[in-house]
């Protein structure tokens, strides 16, 4: 048993003193190591100014420094992994292509945000570099994409994109290149492969490299705090809702690392992170894959893992609703059995689970709709991207005939109408076995909204939430069976 | 006209620049946080810290009556730092504490007991204007008979628009850290927008003479008006502990604090009538302007009149009547936003122009071109229609122009046509499908501060022996490159790479009585300052050096001064003092020569005799040797200000900058969700410094502005309390929500002649060009039927359920009713 976090640093190796491993790893960096660069804005995970790069050492071949934010992971989490940040892209004096570009185009004013677009930009390249893209530049749409996770005031991002399209990926050079190493990769292979353990008067941190000694700890002592990804256990923290005295992290789980896809279902292991998600699924579940790529930044999808998304019982979590549509099972471990939860039961009330004293969250499995049904993943917030919905959606049809004209069944899932995210079973049997007439569809909306019960927030009004599952509804139906000439809110009076 | 980048760009890039909470902590250093008001209007009954105190760590916790002096305003001395028998906004900060570490100060917040008594509210304009709860008094502008003209014109129409607050969003959070230095003395490093404002509120706070203070600002992390005034109280907390406590002080605040304990951009409730003819000639316009100035003064009067001062934006309306009313709410109090009252004149004008348009079912942009300030078109009221209400001259109007230019480069005939036929064939369709609407509005920002006094810079230029230059003003850098700009005029002018030109922190040891760098004018000012210091040691050193050319190098001090054989070479220098920038410079390059001496590459020679030239440094080496001054300082006034605020008659500004803008967007008829699909801005900014910095402002600005109209919306409950106070409930723009297509082009314009080098400000006007955006949205809903007789009343920003308010408002009126008549969950 290790009693004390190791990571590499830019390169270096840094055995994390053992009361500093419940920090965040943005004050770690920034108070601990002097490495400042690094900034720290939101402490929420929402504008990337922390951005840093990690890779995690798995089974899979490819060394891939992804960017993440430092500010809502604790330095402990980051145990056997790779670091690098901004202040170790130049070499010597000279800037970084990237960096370079960012000058040249003006991406920068005040300069706050910059290290964290600075990094994201470099993960961008590295994805590139990874896939044995070496020369060229990278699209308008990369870019944007690679930095939607980081907010600017001052250049109105124009800039940015420029800078961006006009890095020269030929003189680019990887970070893995500079900083991995062949004996780096075996220490980091031998750190995970011991479980750590650290106790001091500040933090107990405890990473079991078996599921069932983390079920074991949770049952002995609730105290304990359940960490995946901490993505929203960090927010908490950094906003003083919480405290993380007592850690029990799962990075050492090999198991919980691992994907499992036939062509009817998915499995997800707890640990695999939402971009690998993404990656599982492109082929398999092009919708889901596609809804992924609005939900959340790239920073936040290189650390949070779908377990997490569903286990912290967000009433406006992205990913439930298709996974209610499709049919997602929780495996869940706990001190003495494992058992199967479908997740239409999992969910008890606003942030309550069906989880027991002990019990953790494995993985997730979920069906693969075939190619014949129809599904949609809606999401609507204030702003397009990376933004908490005010409404999300998922229909998910099987079809009777070839034409689209007559429903076999139907499963129809929200997000933000209620305590908790919610099928529409009466809807769905209103629509079973009919044809999507204005009259059917009509009656299987009066079905949804006696079902649901949207409030007022700051995302929105109730009357906004009822009139966008009309609207969500009536586009899915016009969007996906050619037969129903519905209109939009088909209950309402025109 | 350079397209250097910034000074600091390869530093910021690298994560190696400094800001404040990027010092590294000195041994003994405290951590300050700050206990903030839960309610909006409440009596403070008692204080109870012992608990707070009794936190491992806490070192103290300081309240109202720690304060030597416990109250200050920039404009009125009405806010106390902490409140004292009162609090009057949520956030208002009532306790400071002061611990050895971040954790000890933040729990001890937490057990700090407050008994409150809670007082009504007043959380509106409208609940202000019936209560009349008012900070100073009405302001008017008028020109002609207003009552008058609106009663004979053959059209009118009536109507109001709720204009909602914007927060800044700087990424750096207020922070300051002050060390104690010996005597009394503290050394305040904070990132602010006004360094004298700081050093004056800390001094005063702490009742220490002014001298005792010094105020460095490094950078900001942004700062947009959110630290022109309320940077002071913070550091004024942190110079509290540092001084009681003889330590280092740091105070950084999270951003949810931030945004809940500072003010935004004022809310405005805007009343308009207005008469027109067919053909779309205003006749007559009365604006009443209601602005929420939060809890206390703050700006918000200067405000008022800048909103005020541009209610007529691009437009010459002969009889016009405008009055402004600040209202005292119990919101956090409001205060300086890019822009600063501008934009909400010019939203109010531009509303007024679409719906005289929708009215008489003509182009808004023919309504608009009708009406643009031009010299060309005389006025009913006599003289000619580039007169402002104020009575200011429209010079260098390039209004027209831009119209024009603007008008064919981007097709926008074409485009209405297009708009409007994919709009038929949408709503044709039937639901779904995106609704377009376009709008072509222009922004005519008045340059200078409306307060006279303010209008003044210092500079001190010095030159080293080695050639190389330090420059400090009074102008404090947040991005915007004000320091790039001074750099760059300052080594053109000795004809130099803008590398030798080190801008130094900005601090009140070297530039007092500085104004904020504020209103657009860091660069009119400093540059100038900084132009007009370097020339008297250019007049110097150009006598010198016609001396040093026909001198054998033999004989220069650098080579005899320790004999003292030869007499000292003589530079008299200008030998007066002058104010202009632009005197004695050549127009097309804005330098100025003496002794027919040219500057350039790096070297001196005489006029027309290139071939024998000295370096730059030989004759700055040899001016010192002869004991000529290398340094020099320079004040500098802006001309010609002749405004009188209680009259709202004179020449309020220096000159205009002015743009038009075309926006197309495109609104999701199933969402509400708005996209902007290009935008095209045409600048008028004279001739820039530095075009790139230029162009950098102007779409940070426009896309800034566009959050304002669309997606930043600030949700308080109904106590007060702002809920929407970080960026995962905030909505700023996303790289995603920049315009698809973008483009921005600078209009060619060599002729202001009033401005340092011909440049023009450039920092806030494109901001106000984002009410386009607006306009445009409202533009895609009026082609819906259910507006065909009424244009949409929506109000600012256009946020996705107002946008999808607007096109179902049956809906949304079945569903708020339903929900009324049940009980809430």
């Amino acid at each position: 048993m290790r009693t004390a976090a190791v990571l590499y640093l830019n390169g270096r190796r840094v055995v994390v003193p053992p009361e500093q491993s419940g920090m965040m790893l943005s004050d770690f960096l920034r108070y601990e190591r002097s490495l400042v660069g690094t900034k720290v804005v939101c402490a929420e995970g929402d504008c990337g100014a922390c951005s840093v790069l990690r890779y995690v050492p798995s089974a899979k071949k490819e060394v891939r420094y992804l960017p993440i934010n430092s500010c809502i992971i604790t330095v402990g989490q980051c145990d056997g992994t790779s670091l690098v940040t901004v202040d170790a892209l130049a070499k010597d004096e000279a800037l970084s292509p990237v960096q370079s570009a960012m000058v040249n185009a003006h991406g920068s004013q005040c300069g706050f945000c910059t290290p964290g677009f600075v990094v994201a930009l470099t993960g961008l390249v590295e994805k590139k570099l990874c896939a044995g893209v070496r020369s060229g530049a990278c699209s308008a749409r990369e870019a944007k994409n690679a930095t939607t996770g980081n907010l600017c005031r001052c250049t109105g991002y124009q800039p940015i994109i420029d800078a961006a399209t006009a890095i020269d990926l030929a003189k680019c050079e990887s970070v893995a290149a500079r900083y991995f190493s062949k004996p780096q990769a075996a220490d980091l292979r031998k750190i995970r492969a011991e479980a750590l353990r650290i106790e001091t008067d500040a933090i107990s941190f405890f990473a079991p490299r078996k599921i069932a000694d983390a079920a074991k700890a949770l049952a002995k002592d609730p105290e304990w705090r359940l960490l995946g990804a901490a993505t929203d256990l960090g927010v908490a923290v950094n906003k003083g809702k919480t405290r993380l005295p007592k850690i029990l992290s799962l990075h050492l789980v090999d198991e919980l690392y691992a994907v499992k896809a036939t062509a009817k279902r998915v499995t997800v292991g707890a640990r695999v992170t939402l971009s690998e998600l993404r990656h599982a699924v492109m082929d398999r579940v092009p919708e889901f894959a596609r809804f992924l790529d609005l939900f959340a930044s790239p920073q936040i999808k290189n650390s949070a893992t779908l377990v997490g998304n569903v286990a912290n019982a967000s009433p406006i979590g992205d990913t439930p609703p298709f996974l209610l549509v499709a049919g997602a099972v929780l495996h869940v471990v706990g001190p003495r059995a494992k058992r199967k939860i479908p997740l239409e039961k999992f969910y008890l009330g606003y942030r309550r689970t069906a989880l027991k004293r002990g019990e953790l969250i494995a993985a997730i499995e979920f069906d693969v709709p075939a190619a014949t049904e129809s599904l949609a993943l809606f999401k609507t917030s204030q702003r397009k991207d990376l933004d908490i919905s005010a409404v999300n959606a998922a229909f998910r049809i099987e079809w009777a005939n070839r034409e689209r004209t007559k429903i076999k069944s139907a499963r129809i899932a929200f997000g933000g109408v209620a305590a908790t995210p919610i099928r529409g079973f009466a809807a769905e049997k209103a629509l079973a076995g009919k044809t999507p007439t204005p009259e059917t569809l009509e009656s299987a909306l009066g079905a949804l909204h006696g079902a649901i019960t949207p409030m007022t927030d700051l995302r929105g009004t109730s009357a906004f939430r009822r009139v966008l599952v009309e609207n969500l509804f009536a586009k899915f139906f016009r969007e996906h069976s050619p037969s129903s000439a519905v209109g939009n809110g088909a209950s309402a009076p025109r | 006209m350079s397209r250097l980048p910034l000074d600091t760009a390869h530093t910021h890039v690298a994560g190696a620049s400094e800001y404040i909470d990027d010092r590294p902590r000195v041994k003994g250093e405290v951590d300050v946080d700050v206990l903030p008001s839960p309610h909006a209007h409440a009596r403070i009954k008692a204080i109870r810290t012992a608990k707070a105190l009794a936190v491992p760590g806490v070192l103290a916790i300081y309240t109202a009556k720690d304060f030597h002096t416990n109250h200050w305003g920039t404009i009125f001395k009405d806010q106390p730092l902490l409140a004292d028998d009162k609090v009057q906004y949520v956030g208002e900060i009532v306790a400071v504490i002061a611990a050895e570490n971040r954790q000890a100060a933040r729990d001890a917040r937490a057990l700090i007991e407050v008994d409150y008594e809670v007082l009504p509210a007043i959380l509106s304009v409208s609940e202000a204007i019936r209560q009349k709860s008012f900070i100073a008094s009405k302001r008017h502008i008028t020109r002609g008979d207003v009552e008058r003209a609106l009663h004979t014109a053959p059209l009118k129409l009536e109507g109001k628009i709720v204009i909602r607050g914007q927060d800044h969003f700087y990424l750096e959070s207020q922070a300051s850290i002050v060390y104690p230095k010996e005597d009394g003395q503290l050394e305040v490093h904070t990132s602010a927008q006004h360094p004298t404002e700081v050093q004056h509120v800390v001094a005063h706070g702490l009742g220490l003479p002014a001298s005792d203070v010094v105020t460095i600002v490094k950078r900001m992390g942004g700062g947009f008006g959110g630290k022109e005034s309320q940077a002071a109280p913070f550091a004024a907390y942190a110079a509290l502990a540092a001084t009681r406590l003889k330590r280092p002080a740091r105070i950084v605040l999270s951003k949810d604090d931030d945004m809940v304990m500072t003010g935004k951009r004022n809310p405005f409730e805007n009343r308009y009538r207005v008469g027109f003819d067919a053909e779309g000639n205003l006749l007559a316009l009365d604006v009443e302007l209601y602005s929420d100035a939060g809890a206390y003064a703050d700006l918000s009067t200067s405000i008022m009149e800048r909103a005020m001062l541009h209610s007529d934006n691009a437009y010459y309306i002969p009889n016009f009547r405008v009055t402004g009313q600040v209202c005292k709410t119990n919101h956090h109090s409001h205060t300086a936003f890019r822009g600063f009252g501008g934009p909400k004149g010019v939203a109010t004008v531009e509303k007024v122009i679409e719906a005289v348009a929708h009215r008489l079912k003509k182009d808004p942009l023919e309504v608009r071109m009708r009406n643009v300030y031009s010299a060309d078109r005389d006025s009913p009221l006599g003289g000619t229609c580039d007169v402002t209400p104020y009575g200011q001259k429209v010079e260098n109007n390039c209004l027209p122009r831009l119209f024009h230019d603007l008008s064919r480069s981007s097709a926008y005939s074409e485009a209405r046509a297009r708009v409007e036929r994919e709009n038929r064939a949408t709503l044709a369709r039937g639901p779904g499908g995106k609704l377009l609407g376009l709008s072509l509005t222009p922004v005519k920002f008045g340059i200078s501060f409306t307060t006279r006094f303010l209008n003044q810079a210092n500079a001190l230029v010095i030159i080293h022996r080695d050639g190389t230059l330090q420059v400090s003003t009074g102008a404090t850098e947040m991005g915007q490159g004000v320091n790039a700009r001074i750099a760059e005029t300052v080594a053109s002018e000795l004809g130099l790479e803008r590398a030798r030109v080190r801008m130094m922190p900005t601090s009140t040891e070297k530039n007092a009585n500085t104004s904020p760098t504020a209103a657009s004018s860091g660069t009119d000012l400093n540059a100038a300052a900084a132009l007009l210091a370097t020339r008297k040691i250019k007049a110097r050193l150009s006598q010198l050096a016609v001396q040093l050319l026909e001198l054998p190098e033999a004989r220069w001090a650098k080579n005899t001064a320790g004999l003292g054989t030869e007499a000292e070479l003589l530079a008299p220098g200008l030998g007066r003092e002058t104010n202009d920038p632009n005197e004695g410079a050549d127009w097309p390059t804005g330098i100025a020569e003496y002794a027919g001496v040219v500057f350039e590459d790096g070297f001196v020679y005489a006029r027309g005799k290139p071939e024998k030239r000295l370096s730059f440094a030989d004759v700055v080496n040899e001016a010192y040797l002869n004991r000529l001054s290398l340094s020099d300082y320079a004040h500098y006034r802006i001309p010609n200000l002749s405004f009188d605020k209680l009259k709202g008659q004179g020449d309020a500004f220096m000159y205009f900058t002015q743009g038009t803008q075309v926006s197309e967007v495109a609104l999701d008829r199933d969402t509400g969700e708005v996209k902007v699909m290009r935008s095209e801005i045409l600048m008028d900014l004279g001739r820039p410094i530095n075009a790139a910095l230029d162009e950098g402002q102007v779409s940070g600005a426009f896309v800034q502005g566009m959050g304002w109209v669309t997606t930043e919306k600030l949700y308080y409950n109904e106590r007060g309390a702002l809920l929407s106070h970080s960026p995962s409930t905030y909505k700023i723009p996303s790289v995603q929500d920049t315009p698809r297509e973008f483009k921005i082009t600078l209009l060619s314009n060599d002729e202001n002649y009033a401005n340092v080098r011909g440049t023009k400000a450039v920092g806030e006007p494109p901001l106000l060009l984002a009410v386009g955006v607006w306009t445009a949205i409202a533009d895609a809903l009026r082609q819906l039927p259910h507006y065909r007789d009424a244009y949409p009343e929506i109000e600012l920003p256009a946020t996705q359920e107002v946008v999808l308010e607007a096109m179902e408002p049956a809906r949304f009126a079945k569903w708020r009713e339903a929900s009324a008549r049940k009980p809430k969950r």
